[in-house]
């Protein structure tokens, strides 16, 4: 890894001969440190399931939030640099309320998600004329998922701004086998509760401490309720039905 | 030699706005949309041209009409079609009726200490496929209503619609009562009757008049529209909203 390391690791907004820029790529990197988060897309909505590392019995799991509201019938779920996700779905928020309010009308899934990703790679520059620069790319990956006029949608973002619409997509550390499982288990016509299940079992897979309604935590976006995270009365029900 | 206490006060005064006369109105129906306006365009007693258009097509399912201060009715058409093609670019999807009505109140109240001088009436098709009317005042108060006329004629064309389309003052028969949507041959008639009423009692009406109809998906008054001489169809997509114009002559005098 350091014998590779030159010149072109250090800026942000230079390629190196080959075409790359390194500080992309480590960004990408540090999703792969992350813990597992997985989405799935059905006809009745969207699935989000995320681990939550309890490094410590003394630690309040409770307070590990890693999945979040964009609006009413936007979610989200990170893997890799939490914090950073902070940044971005400010960002997401400030956007889906200035669409609603200027529009009369829910923001795109697809729109919001690009607003996200215009955001994404803005490193190395200012952002709104302010002193301060965003130095680095951000090092985390979101799973997007929400509902409008085209349906159910579920989109991935990596740290380069690039987005992709899924059926169901894994990030994190237990990403490469959770990703086989869902290319194995996951089918067109999956009903909610089947993608809930769906995503508990392969975050149970990937997961190294027994999987418990403290250290997993589920969202969902339907076309009745929006989105919700689901409570651990809610989430015990699910793992007892696995 | 004046002295300096006999001097008066000058009082400098700035005008940027202008009435520029003439009159818009918007019916709309179960499953379309009349959208109408003169095109004279006058000051004072003059006549600057009487061929100014009022009415502007946005997009299939949406027609503006503007009215008061011409230059910035124009101006303001013009932005709205720039907000509707950069929302097009952004989201890949023409405005819905609903949404463009928003967006003209936050261009109107953005400019709420100096405002565009200007009336503006929204008629099309909502998402739903049903008939729409929005009515603004200059700095964006809105509402979605069935009928609304505004102008320089407002005060004698805004009764009679109350009258012929609410049915207001009017008590139906014993055992009927009054339908709730009107077919579209009504509606260009008492259109075309507006009109020709404003122009014989109001010197800013006249000359031409613009009607432009919007027809929902499937809508069943395209037969009767058809039937009618001088209409000429200006739909753009395969969306299934339609867009028409019927063009007649008004008084010049």
């Amino acid at each position: 890894m350091f014998l590779t390391r030159s010149e072109y690791d250090r800026g942000v907004n230079t390629f190196s001969p080959e075409g790359r820029l390194f500080q992309v790529e480590y960004a990408i990197e540090a999703i792969k440190l992350g813990s597992t988060t997985v989405g799935i897309k059905t006809p009745e909505g969207v699935v989000l399931g995320v681990e939550k590392r309890v490094q410590s019995p003394l630690l309040e799991s409770n307070s590990i939030e890693k999945i979040m509201e964009i609006d009413a019938h936007l979610g989200c779920a990170m893997s890799g640099l939490t914090a950073d996700a902070r940044t971005m779905i400010d960002h997401a928020r400030v956007t889906a309320q200035n669409h609603a309010f200027t529009y009369d009308e829910r923001i795109k899934v697809e729109s919001v998600t690009q607003a996200v990703c215009d955001l994404a790679l803005r490193f190395g520059e200012s952002v709104h004329d302010e002193e301060a620069m965003m130095s680095r790319p951000f090092g985390v990956a979101l799973l997007i998922a929400g509902i409008d006029e085209l349906g159910p949608q579920l989109f991935h973002t990596d740290p380069s701004g690039t987005f992709i619409r899924y059926e169901a997509k894994a990030i994190g550390s237990g990403s490469e086998a959770a990703q086989g499982e869902l290319q194995d288990k996951w089918h067109k016509q999956m009903t909610l509760k089947e993608a809930q299940i769906l995503a508990l079992r392969v975050l149970k897979q990937v997961m190294e401490e027994k999987l418990d309604q403290h250290n997993v935590q589920l969202a969902q976006v339907t076309p009745s309720k929006g989105f919700e995270i689901l409570d651990e009365v809610g989430l015990k029900a699910i793992i007892e039905e696995m | 030699m004046v002295s300096l206490a006999q001097q008066q006060p000058i009082q400098q005064s700035f005008n940027p706005y202008t009435e520029n006369g003439g009159t818009i109105l918007a019916v709309s129906g179960a499953d379309f949309s009349v959208i109408a306006g003169d095109t004279r365009q006058s000051e004072g007693y003059n006549i600057q041209t009487r061929y100014a258009p009022k009415v502007f097509k946005l997009t299939d399912k949406a027609v503006l009409a503007v009215n008061g201060f011409a230059a910035d009715g124009n101006m303001f058409v013009k932005k709205v079609k720039q907000r509707l093609e950069w929302y097009r670019h952004a989201h890949a999807k023409d405005m819905p009726i609903r949404s463009i009505a928003r967006l003209i109140q936050t261009m109107l109240y953005a400019r709420r200490f100096f405002p565009y001088y200007v009336y503006n009436i929204l008629g099309g098709i909502e998402e739903d496929g049903t008939g729409a009317v929005y009515s603004f005042d200059p700095v964006g108060s809105y509402e979605r209503e069935a009928c609304r006329a505004a102008g320089a004629a407002q005060s004698l064309v805004q009764p009679f619609l109350d009258n012929q389309i609410y049915f207001k003052n009017q008590t139906p028969a014993p055992g009927t009562s009054f339908p709730q949507h009107l077919p579209l041959q009504t509606v260009l008639a008492l259109v075309i009757d507006s009109f020709t009423g404003a122009t014989e009692r109001h010197i800013e009406v006249g000359d031409g008049l613009e009607m432009y109809v919007v027809l929902s998906r499937g809508s069943t008054a395209l037969q009767s529209l058809q039937s009618i001489r001088g209409v000429q169809e200006i739909t753009a997509t395969n969306d299934g909203e339609r867009v028409f114009v019927i063009r007649k002559e008004l008084k010049k005098d």
